[in-house]
């Protein structure tokens, strides 16, 4: 039985966990359901009736830092799915470090460990004979690494361009078709829950430059960290500004790119039937390869869709083990 | 389409002639030659040849018919113009704009929008292939300089 564990039950956390306990008959026990006040343990696992919506009120809570779970051994994979800190990497990079340092699989979601430590932590997890997967930092449930990684591995990828932040890609959106100030704008996506109470992060073009980073070190074999890339964000953008593209069949939107060996964020003009002119909370992202040419991927950059990916990178660590196990 | 060509000219006289006459002969339009004495590449004056072809084909021609005249095409580029377009928002003096194309490249129009309390200005330029990378960039330090965003094209 491989024992998961889950750091952070909010939003991801609590629907990931709904998911893993159909895993039960295909060997994978949900043991492990941490926040920031402690953690759940389940010797055999939880199962779908036994899965509590709040961890802290539940008779076996154990109020102390959940990272001990990783040294008294009691989990093989760990997911995690903590609040994102881009510039110390925590409260995630710990957990991730920890795990990878004992041997355990990890899954994460938290761009911040990988935005600020990537090269220690995959070489980290290549010492110790595991993996590190993080599909869903990046373009949410859109499948980037695993494609690149799979399918793409015998042509080679010459750039990378994207639109990786669904909030500012929302609200230039509304500032195209309606002609919304940013701030209207802005607040809308508040109210529907696409953006943070503090967006400054997405609007600086910060979150898409952290993306930007992880892109290029994980598929372009750079060394880069968040103050290697150029960033402009969208606070100056105006609906006017945004009127002027739209007469000549452009809009303004932000764009994420690696090219030559540089990384950049910056409002750019898109003409409106450009494959990565995609529009509301979308992503996309497009591959410049020597074979194949263009390969753009648009989908949803966030949200439950994002499962997907967390499914996806449990999923190859599970046929990891399968294979390891048959090796044997 | 237009080229530069730099040719190798040894320092007698009716090579360049010769040169001019394989050009002539396919179609091309010098628009300017210039004559570098002091640098010598190899015993060879270079000599670089602004020159408007009908197509590339002329142009390829053009270019067997020099070498097989024995002057070596020591270069060619492209100086193609493309047209392009960039936003700018915030505030700019038309002056401060101009300075930037000067010698390379050519404003074709100026938009000012937004009114004084958000404006842009849309500029629509052309420019040649080789220079468009160094226009952008002065753009972008304009722009920088002055609190402005610089919004350029996606190709
Ligand atoms: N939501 C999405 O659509 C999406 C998409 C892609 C990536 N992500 C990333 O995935 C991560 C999780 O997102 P989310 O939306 O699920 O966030 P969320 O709803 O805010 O949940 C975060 C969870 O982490 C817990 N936590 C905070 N500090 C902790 C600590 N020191 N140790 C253990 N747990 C701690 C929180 O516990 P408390 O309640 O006790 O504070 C909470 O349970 C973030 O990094 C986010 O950027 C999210």
């Amino acid at each position: 039985m491989i024992r998961c564990g889950i750091v952070g039950y909010g939003f991801l956390g609590k629907r990931l966990a709904s998911y893993l306990t159909r895993y039960k008959a295909r060997g994978l026990a949900l043991t492990i359901l941490a926040n920031s006040k402690g953690y759940l343990y389940s010797p055999t696992g939880f199962d779908s009736d036994s899965l509590p919506a709040d961890i802290i009120s539940h008779s076996g809570f154990r109020a102390s830092n959940p990272v001990e779970v990783i040294g008294r051994g009691l989990v093989d994979l760990l997911v995690v799915l903590t609040p994102t800190n881009v510039y110390s990497g925590e409260p995630g990079l710990t957990y991730v470090r920890e795990a990878l340092k004992s041997g355990v699989d990890v899954v994460t979601a938290d761009k911040g460990p990988l935005v600020v430590a990537f090269k220690e932590l995959t070489s980290l997890a290549g010492s110790m004979g595991v993996s590190l997967c993080y599909e869903a930092t990046v373009g949410g449930g859109i499948p980037i690494f695993s494609l690149a990684r799979h399918s793409l591995r015998g042509d080679r990828i010459l750039s990378i361009k994207g639109i990786l932040n669904g909030t500012t890609n929302y609200i230039l959106s509304r500032m195209h078709f309606e002609g919304l100030p940013l701030d209207l704008a802005l607040q809308e996506a508040q109210m529907m829950g696409l953006a943070e109470r503090d967006p400054s992060l997405d609007l600086e073009g910060i979150d898409s430059a952290c993306k930007v980073v992880i892109l290029a070190n994980a598929l372009l074999d750079l060394n880069k960290r968040l103050e290697d890339v150029k960033v402009k964000g969208i606070t100056q953008v105006t609906s006017d500004a945004i009127l002027a593209a739209k007469e000549l069949g452009m809009t303004i939107k932000l764009v994420g790119s690696i090219e030559g060996g540089k990384l950049s964020v910056a409002p750019r003009l898109v003409r409106l039937n450009h494959p990565l002119c995609v529009h509301g909370s979308l992503n996309a992202i497009q591959f410049k390869l020597e074979i194949l040419g263009d390969l753009t991927l648009i989908g949803r950059g966030a949200g439950e869709s994002t499962l997907s990916a967390l499914l996806s990178d449990i999923e190859w660590i599970l046929a990891q083990k399968e294979a390891s196990k048959g090796g044997r | 389409m237009r080229i530069r060509l730099t040719l190798g000219l040894t320092d007698r006289p009716g090579a360049l002639l010769k040169a001019l006459e394989k050009i002539a002969m396919n179609g091309g339009n010098i628009i300017s030659i210039i004559h570098n004495r002091e640098q010598l590449a190899g015993g060879y004056v270079p000599v670089s040849l602004s020159v408007e072809f009908p197509s590339s084909e002329h142009f390829e021609r053009a270019k067997a018919g020099i070498e097989e005249s024995g002057i070596p095409v020591l270069g060619t580029e492209s100086l193609e113009r493309r047209i392009e377009t960039v936003i700018i928002i915030g505030s700019l003096s038309v002056d401060m704009l101009e300075k930037v194309f000067e010698g390379r490249g050519e404003i074709i129009s100026l938009e000012f929008g937004g009114g004084s309390r958000s404006p842009h200005i849309r500029v629509m330029f052309s420019v040649s292939s080789e220079d468009r990378q160094a226009v952008l960039e002065a753009l972008e330090e304009l722009a920088e300089k002055n609190n402005c965003v610089l919004v350029s094209e996606e190709a």
